[in-house]
């Protein structure tokens, strides 16, 4: 098994207006891919469909080889596959620590065990100072190293991570996406929408851009940062020529 | 088979006060998105209200009709603002608003044990100028209150149903159930119109109060049976919809007043609840609810 | 002493003075007034398993203790089975019952689950209330059952004097309190507070929060039902408005919801609290204006829901942390 998530031709319809149309997309074990394309085009929506959030209304699914469409997001997780959320949902009144040891109780009965994994993976994320703090009061860069570490703390096999960089300072971004690069040395294949071209131009190994909820184009980051349908899509058509 | 009809005739016209009853509640849950606990308790205050109206003064029905809903207006309007606001506000980023709902159970405990303290626990009943009267149709006979009350409850539906499309607060009122921030962005006060919204539902209880006392009795827990039946006929007919509301109002009282021809009124109970049931797995948005109302 | 110490310390001390109290107060009156207060604040301790741990409110919880009472008693009175059995028995009922409500409801609105265990709580009583017979059970309508007197024995759970039924209700209390207590910190209890605060980041990290909520509510309504089984036993007498009615449900959620429905000691505190004066205003208040101890209650309800809506035991439990840290020494403070 080398892809660990094949999509073939998905297709979501909502009512009467088509968010995805026949999309064909793979991630291969270990990669970091990145999705990309202007506002509205449907980047969420593939992540709802793949997480379990929607049913597809054409197409197919597969994880680890096996079809998920329709399978809901805790069976999902329990197979390996993890997400974050765009807008970050901490249990805002519970401590961090407690937050990752939601997250880490998925593999283990024992509330020992789910806090020794849930204090690695805080250190891993260099969040262990704040253990104790209560997550409503964290900020918002903690907060989305927070959404990172209770989805790492599931031991997901796929994380598929929700434009964390949004309302970092450069700063912040570039940690990220040293954690990023961290989390695929550890062997988890990673997922990424964003909207920082900073980011995606030095985290991924393979960019896909959808527009109007189809494919426009996919390839290595620089080549598809200089295609033609790719720079019509973000800035309009006067921009075309290159 | 007469019998049967005339059953189904009657079960039609209490339906449809049961139909009134779950309106307001159903038009508090469309606008607020919470469910008013205290909703069968205002009903009772409507109907005590036209109860001790009647019994002091003596004046018809129908005129009590003009006095008793606004007065509960006014009175739902000021509950919510002052009971209930305060707690709307600081639930607000809250998903699912639970201690509203604490506070209307309390509202209706209040309520309730008030009146008990008030006017005791016995059941009242008064006379009306249209309390035995009634009128023949072909071989069936029709009583005039039930009749009025059929009327009543259309009527008040139709208007409903008019001022929230063509008033200017009625259309607030819609702008708010579907997108409480959007309203917000574009001047229309949330709270203001959950007010409206709150004493609408009131005094359309206080319709049904009138409505019900020529010929029910009336108790200080009498608020409860409705308030159950009201809010099975509201999942029946999906929470929000008006029109919901009449037919899954419709659809209670004809199989009640239908079946309890052919068996004890305690299994017709039961076949309601057992109705709800079946509706609770297999179709909870009822009739013409959305998915994602619930 | 170190903050543990002085905790452990003093639970001891409350538990010592609880199993020592039938020593000291010898009277019958005085013993029944507080087998009662432990019977609320059981109930209400059974309750906060759902309506503080899983996040929803059942409003109708009293229909299970009905559910007990009438299950151990016709059992008794009609095959003679012991109570005891009677009760596991009306445990399991009472546990499907709670189940088949929540099914369909979990997944909804958490106000569809309120009103649903209204309903059915006042359809089960209603019934019951309406039905002599049901086949060979007789259950007797509103006039309720009444349990002869056997000879005093355990098998038969009854006993002559109070203390046996103290000591009962007492072990009861302390094994609800010891069981919540283990729930908070362990796996079940984590997935409720993390599914009760945030569904669905909680369904991404693998929780099936439905699952839970109907496991709680399961465990609540056997526990609940254990109750009915021992007030069956306690009074021989018992009836539908009385034991199953909204009057003991709201009483029990009002009680939970003051005391802090969160906290693990937030209903029994809250039943300490309440209880005495809800009896204490109906004794003297009850002359003059019938129900207006009722009335007071439901105010103070929406009153503490207005400015402290996780209930009192915060407040209480922050005083008692500040007090806590003059006397004690850090170190071991967790």
């Amino acid at each position: 098994m080398s892809n660990i998530l094949e999509i073939s031709n998905l297709t979501k319809h909502f009512g009467g207006l088509t968010a995805v149309s026949s999309l064909d997309l793979h991630i291969a074990q270990g990669e970091i891919l990145a999705l990309i394309g202007p506002n509205g085009a449907g980047k969420s929506t593939v992540f709802n469909l793949v997480a379990g959030v929607y049913a597809p209304s054409e197409g197919t699914i597969r994880f680890k080889d096996r079809e998920i469409h329709g399978q809901k997001p805790w069976d999902l997780c329990r197979m390996g596959l993890a997400r974050t959320f765009q807008i970050v949902k901490p249990f805002a009144g519970k401590t961090v620590l407690y937050n990752v040891m939601v997250g880490a109780f998925l593999h283990t009965g024992s509330t020992h065990k789910a806090r020794e994994k849930a204090e690695e993976v805080l250190a891993t994320l260099a969040l262990d100072h704040l253990r104790d703090n209560p997550a409503g009061n964290l900020t918002i860069a903690d907060r989305k190293r927070l959404e990172i570490a209770k989805a790492l703390a599931t031991n997901p096999d796929l994380l598929l991570l929700d434009e964390v960089m949004a309302g970092l300072r450069p700063t912040e971004v570039d940690d990220m996406i040293a954690i990023i690069k961290g989390l695929r040395d550890r062997g988890v294949t990673v997922f990424v929408i964003e909207h920082i071209m900073r980011a995606v131009m030095a985290l991924s190994d393979r960019v896909v851009v959808i527009q109007f909820g189809q494919k426009i184009a996919e390839g290595a980051p620089q080549d598809v940062t200089q295609d033609e349908n790719v720079i019509k899509a973000y800035l309009g058509g006067e921009y075309g020529a290159a | 088979m007469t019998a049967v009809i005339q059953a189904a005739l009657n079960g039609i016209m209490m339906g449809a006060m049961y139909g009134l009853t779950a309106l307001g509640l159903t038009l508090i849950f469309g606008v607020m998105k919470v469910v008013n606990f205290a909703h069968g308790s205002l009903l009772m205050v409507g109907m005590f209200s036209a109860y001790w109206l009647i019994r002091l003064t003596g004046i018809h029905p129908y005129l009590a009709l003009c006095i008793v809903p606004p007065i509960l207006f006014v009175f739902g309007y000021y509950l919510q603002d002052v009971v209930i606001k305060p707690v709307f506000k600081a639930e607000r980023q809250v998903r699912e608003p639970l201690t509203v709902i604490i506070v209307t159970t309390g509202v209706w405990y209040v309520l309730d044990n008030l009146a008990l303290m008030l006017f005791g626990a016995e059941y009242r009943t008064v006379r009306t100028a249209i309390s035995n009267k009634s009128f023949a149709l072909g071989e069936f006979i029709i009583s005039v209150p039930k009749f009025s009350g059929f009327v009543a409850a259309m009527l008040t539906a139709a208007g409903l149903a008019l001022f929230m499309r063509k008033t200017k607060t009625g259309m607030a009122l819609r702008a708010t159930s579907l997108d409480r921030e959007a309203a917000n962005l574009m001047g229309i006060d949330q709270y203001r119109v959950y007010n409206i919204a709150f004493g609408l539902g009131t005094a359309i209880a206080g319709i049904a109060g009138c409505v019900l006392i020529p010929f029910y009795y009336v108790y200080p827990s009498v608020g409860v049976v409705f308030d159950i039946r009201a809010f099975i006929i509201v999942v029946l007919g999906g929470l929000g919809s008006i029109p919901g509301a009449l037919l899954g109002g419709l659809v209670i009282g004809l199989i009640e007043s239908v079946f309890s021809q052919f068996m004890a009124s305690t299994w017709t109970e039961a076949i309601i609840y057992a109705i709800f049931l079946v509706i609770l797995f297999v179709k909870p948005s009822g009739f013409f609810g959305h998915k994602q109302d619930w | 002493m170190s903050r543990k110490q002085l905790d452990h310390t003093l639970l001891a001390l409350a538990a010592l003075v609880a199993f020592g109290l039938p020593l000291v107060v010898t009277s019958p009156t005085y013993l029944q007034i507080l087998i009662l207060l432990f019977f609320y604040a059981y109930l209400t301790t059974a309750w906060n398993l759902v309506g503080g741990f899983a996040g929803v409110l059942p409003l109708g919880h009293a229909v299970f203790v009905g559910i007990g009472a009438y299950t151990s008693s016709i059992l008794t009175l009609q095959y003679g089975v012991s109570p005891w059995i009677g009760m596991l028995v009306g445990g399991l009922i009472a546990a499907l019952v709670g189940v088949v409500i929540g099914l369909p409801t979990f997944r909804m609105r958490g106000a569809y689950f309120c009103l649903c265990t209204i309903a059915f709580a006042e359809g089960i009583r209603v019934m019951i209330e309406n039905i002599d017979a049901l086949g060979p059970l007789r259950i007797n309508g509103p006039r309720g059952l009444l349990i002869p007197l056997k000879d005093a024995s355990f098998w038969h759970y009854q006993f002559m004097s109070k203390e046996p039924y103290y000591y009962i209700i007492l072990t009861l209390l302390i094994l609800v309190l010891a069981l919540t207590w283990f729930i908070s910190r362990s796996k079940i209890g984590y997935y409720l507070a993390a599914g009760g605060e945030e569904p669905e980041a909680a369904a991404a990290l693998g929780i099936n929060v439905a699952n839970c909520k109907l496991l709680s509510m399961a465990l609540s309504c056997f526990l609940t039902a254990l109750a009915g089984t021992f007030y069956a036993q306690l009074m021989l007498y018992f009836y539908p408005k009385g034991l199953m009615g909204l009057d003991l449900s709201f009483e029990i959620a009002f009680i939970a919801l003051i005391g802090g429905r969160g906290a693990i000691a937030g209903p029994v505190i809250g039943a300490l609290v309440l209880r005495p004066l809800n009896e204490f205003t109906r004794i003297y208040l009850s002359d003059m204006l019938p129900g207006l101890h009722l009335v007071i209650f439901g105010l103070i309800l929406i009153l503490v829901m207005l400015y402290k809506p996780q209930g009192l035991t915060a407040p209480l439990a922050a005083l008692y942390d500040r007090l806590a840290r003059k006397i004690t020494v850090p170190g071991d403070a967790r």
